[in-house]
Parts: structure tokens; sequence; C-alpha cells
């Protein structure tokens, strides 16, 4: 019968490095290992991979021992991740924007899709807020500090 | 000429109004450049270098370095409050400084962060006028093998930083080693891991990556608790506005250990700000009563790593005046202005522009003043930002972040980094994995890797050049210890488990 | 009237070329900020050629509109020269390149771009090298360095910059020509190399002139030889590598400007214009003698030429030298 697994995330979290690990030693060994003196460009590479190998695996084996002094916190909670992750595909998005409607408009969008839908708060303030700080970044930053932002077909 | 003549000299220089004012210019403008991730230093003066052009050359170098160290001091603030690192050199101090924030102590932690900054700045000064040649000659002696040393010992640091964990902080690291190969090969022109970019051929941005994991990951976790309002709850009282004279007392190493390994490691060209504030930080917790407590908020985990960073900019001053070497991008773009305006900097520049000199380190001293004394009133101000309910700092932290890594090559797929590194900083935190290891590996790993194969070059290969000379030898025997002594504790600790469950 | 009428084809003939003419003869002014991208970051070398450059041709009101540097550092040139072909038809960006633009897509199979895809303009100068000891050290010539490497066979050591750097290059023809071996050793920043050579840790340096000039007047080095056909004036004493019997083919490291892929003609004749008067400037000559270049005005055809010449030079150097030539 299979040990029970205390830590499931750890467990991903582990295999995912080993195979990580894995790849890197495999790249790493297709790299010249020794150059004319000395350490090659696949040295450092194969040995970080080996030693990602080497820890993910002991990772892998604690996540079905016992838990020797788990705190509560070790008890990962993947409750509030959808709210993160959402917010995270918005962010990505609005980066993805960039090329056709700018920063600015996309950052004003950015604002109002976390008030209105991740926060749920009213429309209106948030349209108010967004602009307002894209306003400050495009003062501070394009007017005062001469930095260039990612423009849209208007100009800014 | 001796040394008092020759301050005296910078004084009369230093004072006379149009320095005092170009002065303090530059170092306002390094702390707002400072603040703010992504657009450092090294950009802004560049940016300003045409217009010196008109300026008298004392008075420009003046303004410019205020920039310099300047930006130093602004490095903490975002960090603090926002757990956002303004500069590659503030990362260490979002550790201690960003939980104190959240403890409602920010204004204690922005405070002792200006005092050490100022504490440290008049050393790197004191450094600067009184024993730059002998330093200079010192640091010459510095070859790849005690360059890697000095990296092995950073990365000995991970054994403090690793909290519960020593794994899992490993494998942080690891990665971070990792992501420091990903680019051009030094010394065979190889590219590695760069997936067939050309833009990853110069690696990982660093900004993108750790404004990524601190910041966006910082926003990416708390967005997953609804408290729809202040993030942090600010309580009052003037104890969390300002360190108190126990805190005072609480970082009187600190302050010296800052200042020392600062000044010391910014001496040496090719070590940064940030190796010098990693092995300040590490080296604090090593000493102290209570190490388990560094990373929940403690005052000195703020002090050592900013006093750190702002010594290592008198420091990085040694070699660019005493021999004409750059330190680092910055001291490099100085060096830059210095040849445009027609100097030539080597060892002949100090005895030849003596007013030049003296002028810059005697301007230094009313630099730091200024800054301790600009930086601390605005400290309550500055806590201030933390009383935004969250859904006006989550997009805030965001733009700031998207605006600050575009700044450094205007380039949307740095962004795009920054949102995955953000990504993996979340991850990392709810898995329990140490970002500050993988920070550690980022930084150090580039150089960690050049210097052990520079030495095997110097040496044919020979691996016990790294032992023969007495330098590197001794840091890495410092080095095993550390990397000992949690295998040690861990054995004692085995033990006394068998024997408590042997009665 | 009949007359009238005879003229009107003729007339309609004339005003329709009147109408033509000032299309084909519109020329190119820049009438914004001119994006000047080099692929060194803030101080490196191709950043403050370009600074200079930029500020002298304000200084003779030869441009209207100001230059601003723009640092796209990575992979060598490889992230300077992707952006601009990225670039292809602004008008209001330019690039200085080195050499280095040459060999690097010869060698990195990421570079797609190579300096032909891009519209060269002008080469402005050939920088030269030296070849610098320390100044306490047995070597008081080239040959005093060669004799003390055949006899210890890969003892001494050279700083330089990567293995397709011109200080490797140089090394490598210079092993080959005097059956010598002496190591490599690769550091990223010239502060590093230089420091390396003073504090001892390596016996040899390629260097620039104007580099080693302060350390020289300081009494920390000692030029042993210069890369160059004839003797450079700033050190009328030290013999060229060739007068001391050493018969190397030499590199030189070009700078030169350059625009996005497809330029038009008018933008083309624009900057050529600019140039062709630059460097008949008084500033440009003092700042040329100041940094000890050699002045090697060069464009169209001829720089062509040179190019293409450089490319097939480096390659087979590159070849000889055992790194991998993907192009």
């Amino acid at each position: 019968m299979l040990p029970a697994i205390r830590d499931k995330s750890g467990l991903i979290a582990a295999l995912c490095l080993a195979a990580f690990g894995g790849y890197v030693t495999y790249t790493g060994s297709k790299l010249p290992y020794v150059a004319d003196v000395g350490p090659g460009s696949g040295f450092f590479p194969f040995w970080i991979g080996t030693g990602l190998l080497l820890f993910s695996g002991y990772q892998t084996i604690v996540c079905f021992s016992a838990p020797r002094q788990q705190s509560e916190s070790a008890e990962f909670s993947w409750h509030g991740s959808r709210r993160a992750l959402i917010g995270w595909v918005a962010m990505a998005a609005s980066i993805f924007l960039y090329r056709w409607i700018g920063f600015a408009v996309s950052f004003v969008l950015l604002t109002i899709f976390f008030i209105v839908v991740i926060e749920r708060r009213s429309a209106l303030p948030a349209l108010g807020i967004g602009v307002a700080l894209a306003l400050i970044f495009h003062l501070l930053f394009v007017v005062a500090l001469g930095v260039t932002l990612p423009t849209g077909p208007w100009g800014f | 000429m001796d040394a008092l003549t020759n301050l005296l000299l910078g004084f009369s220089v230093a004072l006379q109004p149009v320095n005092l004012f170009w002065c303090f210019v530059g170092v306002v403008l390094g702390t707002v450049v400072g603040v703010l991730p992504g657009l450092g230093p090294a950009a802004t003066i560049a940016m300003l270098l045409p217009l010196t052009l008109k300026m008298d050359h004392t008075t420009a170098i003046i303004s410019l370095a205020g920039i310099f160290y300047g930006a130093r001091y602004g490095g903490s603030t975002t960090s603090i409050l926002l757990n956002m690192p303004g500069e590659s050199s503030s990362v260490a101090t979002c550790l201690d400084g960003y939980q104190m924030a959240r403890n409602g102590r920010a204004g204690a932690a922005l405070g002792i962060s200006a005092i050490a900054s100022f504490i440290a700045g008049t050393v790197g000064v004191l450094g600067l006028m009184l024993i730059s040649p002998p330093l200079a000659r010192f640091a010459l002696r510095f070859a790849p093998p005690e360059y890697f040393a000095l990296m092995v010992l950073g990365l000995a640091m991970v054994v403090f930083l690793a909290g519960d964990s020593m794994v899992k902080a490993l494998l942080a690291l690891l990665i971070g080693l990792w992501l420091a190969t990903i680019g051009t090969d030094l010394f065979t022109a190889e590219s590695r891991f760069t997936f067939g970019q050309a833009k990853l051929l110069g690696g990982i941005d660093f900004i993108a990556a750790t404004v990524g994991m601190f910041a966006i990951g910082e926003v990416l976790m708390d967005l997953e608790s609804n408290s729809g309002g202040e993030i942090i709850k600010l309580p009052r009282g003037l104890k969390n506005l300002m360190p108190t004279w126990q805190d005072l007392k609480d970082c009187r190493f600190a302050f010296v250990n800052g200042s020392l390994i600062g000044f010391f490691v910014g001496a040496l060209p090719g070590a940064g700000a940030t190796v010098a504030s990693f092995l300040s930080y590490g080296l604090e917790k090593a000493v102290s009563r209570h190490p388990e407590k560094f990373g929940t908020g403690v005052i000195e985990g703020v002090a050592a790593p900013e006093g750190a960073n702002n010594a290592d900019a008198g420091g990085a001053l040694v070699p660019l005046l005493t021999l004409g070497i750059p330190g680092g991008n910055t001291t490099a773009i100085l060096l830059g202005g210095l040849i445009l305006w027609g100097y030539k900097p080597g060892p002949l520049l100090i005895p030849e522009h003596p007013e030049l000199f003296w002028g810059l380190v005697a301007s230094m001293y009313v630099g730091n003043v200024i800054l301790l004394v600009l930086n601390l009133p605005l400290v309550p101000l500055f806590a201030q930002i933390l009383r935004l309910p969250s859904y006006v700092l989550h997009p805030f932290i965001i733009g700031i972040s998207v605006v600050g890594v575009y700044s450094v090559n205007n380039s949307v797929f740095d962004i795009w980094m920054m949102a995955l590194f953000g990504l993996l900083g979340y991850l990392m935190r709810k898995l329990d994995f140490p970002a500050s290891a993988l920070i550690l590996g980022l930084v150090l790993g580039d150089v960690l890797e050049r210097a052990l194969r520079q030495s095997l070059m110097m040496s044919q290969g020979d691996l016990t050049i790294l032992i023969n000379r007495p330098i590197s030898a001794t840091m890495l025997a410092i080095a095993a210890g550390l990397l000992l002594l949690p295998a040690v504790r861990w054995v004692r600790a085995w033990r006394a488990e068998v024997v408590e469950r042997e009665s | 009237m009949k007359p009238l009428r005879n003229f009107l084809p003729v007339m309609l003939i004339g005003i329709t070329i009147l109408l033509a003419q000032p299309a084909a003869s519109q020329e190119f002014k820049p009438s914004k900020i001119i994006e000047t991208v080099v692929h060194t970051g803030p101080g490196g070398g191709s950043d403050l050629f370009a600074r200079a450059i930029a500020e002298m041709l304000q200084k003779e009101k030869l441009i209207s509109q100001r230059m601003q540097v723009v640092n796209k550092s990575g992979g060598g040139p490889a992230v300077a020269m992707a952006y601009l072909a990225e670039k292809r038809g602004e008008t209001h960006t330019v690039g200085f390149y080195t050499g280095v633009w040459v060999t690097n897509p010869l060698t990195t199979v990421e570079a797609t771009v190579t300096l032909k895809d891009l519209t060269p303009i002008t080469r402005l100068v050939l920088e030269p090298a030296v070849i610098a000891v320390k100044a306490d050290s047995p070597y008081k010539t080239m040959k005093d360095f060669i004799d003390a490497a055949k006899k210890n066979p890969k003892q001494l050591a050279q700083s330089g910059g990567t293995i397709t750097s011109r200080d490797n290059l140089m090394r490598l023809l210079l092993q080959k020509t005097t059956g010598a071996q002496w190591n490599f050793i690769s550091f990223p920043s010239g502060g590093e190399r230089l420091s390396n050579l003073l504090g001892g840790h390596v016996q040899m340096m390629v260097i620039e002139p104007q580099e080693a000039g302060e350390q020289i007047r300081a009494g920390n080095l000692r030029v042993i030889a210069t890369l160059t056909e004839k003797r450079l004036p700033s050190m009328a004493n030290v013999p060229t590598i060739k007068e001391q019997g050493i018969d190397v083919p030499l590199i030189p490291q070009a700078r030169g400007m350059l625009l996005p892929p497809a330029a038009s003609k008018e933008v083309i004749a624009y900057w050529e214009g600019v140039f062709d008067a630059f460097v008949k400037t008084p500033t440009w000559k003092q700042y040329v003698e100041q940094n000890q270049f050699e002045d090697a005005y060069l464009k169209g055809p001829a720089l062509n030429k040179f190019i293409d010449a450089l490319k097939e030079q480096m390659r087979e150097v590159l070849k000889e030298a055992g790194a991998k030539v993907v192009r």
C-alpha cells in the first residue's frame, strides 16, 4: 500500500522540480563539459541540474513521511488562489494589449477590472481611480523623467 | 599635503553656493530615482551628462555623485513599504523591512534605514578620504580565486536565509543559479538556455526578476484575502513612526557591519552593492542573539543592508578615483563623464586635480547630511502610503512595476519576464520556498561561475589555487564553517531526539 | 482660337512636369529626436563614442535635432542589432557599430541580423591597440615576452574579453606566428582586465592607447608593442609589432554609423552629407587626435567592400581560433 501523502502540493512541486532538474542536467550535458582549461559552459548547468534532481528527490520522499514539527501554516490552502490567478491573468492580458492600445489605456482598463470584478466595487469610482493613477504615471514618468512608455495609436 | 589640509580645501570648494545648490539637486534627484524601480542612477546620470557640459567640472561631479549615493537612500522606501526593491541593492532590505511595515513599524524601518545610511555614508567618505590608496592597492590583490571565495561566502548566507526547510532554500538557490546561466557564456561565447530568443542573450534582466518576484508576487498574495480595505493596519503612536532609542541600541553592530562590509566590497571592481548588502545581512544574522527572528521584521535586518549599500557607494569611488578603474555600471558612466569633460582618470588624477577630488569628498559629507535631514521628516509622510486601500494600492504597484521594468530596456519582453516572475514568486510563497534564496543565486551565480572558471584558467586546472592563497583560503574556511553549522545543529537535535525517545 | 488650342497639350504636359518636380527633389531633414542605438551600457566604449559624436555634431551645428543615446546591451551587439532591424523604415533611428557587429552573427545562432542587413553609412575611425605589461615586469620588448612564454608554455596569462573578441583573436594569431603559447582569461569589463594586470595576476593585455595612457603616465604600465602599421604619435619610441619582426595580420577595430534596414535614399543622402562635412571640422580632428584613433572615413561602395573583406577575414580567424562558425 502506498504511504499516505502528507503534502500534496509539496509533492507536485517536488516532482516538477525533479523534472526541471532532469531537463537542466540533460541540456547541460549536451554543452561542452570541459573547455581548453577548466570547466566548459556545460559544467555549471550540469551540476545545478544534478543538485536539483537530488534535492527534489529528497523533497518527494519528505512528502510521504511523517511531519516532524509542521505548524498549522504548513496547511497550504489554495482557497484564495483563484482570485490571485484571475488577477494575474488580467495583468497578463493588459500587458498583451500594450501593443495595440498603449500603456495608459490598458492600465485604466486593468484598474477597472481589479476594482470592479475582483473587489466588487462600483464602476464609476474605479474609472476615476484608474484615470487618476494613469495621469500620475504619465506626469511623473513621461513628462518629468522623460521615460518612454508603450503607446497606442493615439500617442500615449 | 595631509588629509586635514586637503579636507579644508575640499570644504572651501564644497560649501560654495553653486556647489551646494547642485549637490542638493543631485541628492534629491538621486533619492527620487532610487525610490522608483527600474530607472537607476546609471541611466539618470547618462541622461544628464549633456547638461553638465556647460557646468564647472567640480560642480558637475558633485551633482552626479549626489545622484549616485542619493539613489541608495531612496531605494529603501519602496522596499520597506511595498516589498518592491527600487534598486538591486535594496533587495536585502525587503526581507525584514517589509515585514516591519506589515507589523506596523514602517516608520521605524524607514527611519533606521535613513540613519544607517547616514552613518555608513559618512564612514564611506571617511574611508575614501583616508585610506583610498592603500585600499585600492589591497583590492588589486583580489584575483579570481578571492572573488570565488567571496561568492561562496555569500552563498553560505543561504544557510541563514533558510528558515525552516534547508532543502527548499537550496532548491530555490539552485533555481537562481540556473537563471544566472541563461544567456551568452562569457568565455566560450556559447548561448545557454536562450530558447532561440535573441532577447535572452544578455541573460535575465535582474530588475524584472526581483520586481516581479517581490512586488507582483506580493500583490498576488494579497489578492487571495478578500480584505478589501487596508492591507496593513497602521497603529498610531510615535513608536511606530520613528525608531526608538532601543532600536538604535539594537543596531549598534549593524551600523558598523554595514559600513565596513559595504565599503570594502564596494572597492572591489566587479562585486556590487547587492553582494555587499546580502553579505552584511547574513553577517548580522550570524552574530545575532535571535537569528530565527530574521525575516519576520527585525530592525537590524534593515539597518545592516541599508548601511552596506550606502558605504558601497563610497567604496566604489576608491578604484575610480585612485586608479581610474570603474567598479560597476554607475562608476563607469561617472568615468565617462570625467573623460567627456577632458580629464584623464587614472592614478594621477588626484595629485593633479586635488580640488576635484577633495571638493567631491567634502561635498559627500554635505550630501549625506542633506539626505538625512531630508529623509527623516518625510518618513511619517511616506508611511501614509500604506493607508491607501488595497484596491488602489494593487493597481498602483502593478503600474509602477511595469513602468520601472520597462524603463530599463524599453522592452515589453522584460515586462513579460516580470509577470512570469510574479507568478513564480507567488507560487514560491505558497509552497514555502524562500524567494530571497533564489535572488541570492541569481545575483551571485554569474560572478561565482566566472570566478571559478577564471581561477582554473589561471592555475591551468589546478583546484588548489583556491586554498593556496591566504585571502581566499580564509574566506573559504569561514564559508565551510557556516555551512557545517546547520549540519552540527541537525546532528545535535537528532541526538537529543534519540535520547528523548529512549528515556 | 486655333493657336491657343495647339498650345493646350504642351501646356498640360508642362504643368504636369512642374507639379512632379517637388516630389522628386524632396529632401530629408530630421524633425524630432534622433534615437541613437549603441550596444554597450552607459559608460561603455560605444556609448561614450556616440555621446561624443552627438555633442560634436550639435556643436558644429550640423544637425538640428538632439541625438539621444539608447543603450541596448546584451549578447554583445545581438540585442542592439535585432532592435535596429525591427526599426525598418524608421527615419529617426540610427546606430553606432563596431567590428564585433560583424563577428557576432558569425558565431551566435540567435544573432540573425547581420551588419549588411542594416544600412551602413560610414566608417569613422579605426581604433588601434597596443600590448601592455606591468611596468615592473621583466618584459621590455615583445620578444622578451614571447621568449618567456616559450620557456614556460601555458604559464603566462593575458586578460581580455570573450574568446571571439579581438584580444583573443590577436593572441591566437600571435601564437601561430611565433609558436609561443600562453593562457587567456576572460573578464567582462575593462576595469577588471586592467586591475588584474596591475595586480600581477595576468602578465599582459591588449588595450586601447587612451585607456593605457594614464596608467603609463603614472608609471604603472609599459607598452611593449603597438598593433598598428605605423608607430603611434603618442608613443613614438614604442616599435610596432611588425618592426619587432613578428609579421602578424592586424585586426582593425572599426567604428562607424548605420541606419535601420532599407533606409530610403533621401535619409542616406542626408547622413552622408552630415558626416562628409563633419570629418573636415577641426573639432573632429582634435577628437581623433586626443583619443589616438586613426581617421578612417569611408562610405558607400568602399565601405561595403571593407565590411565584406572584414567578414571574410574574421571568418578565417575564427575558424582557426576553434570557434564555432555558424554562418
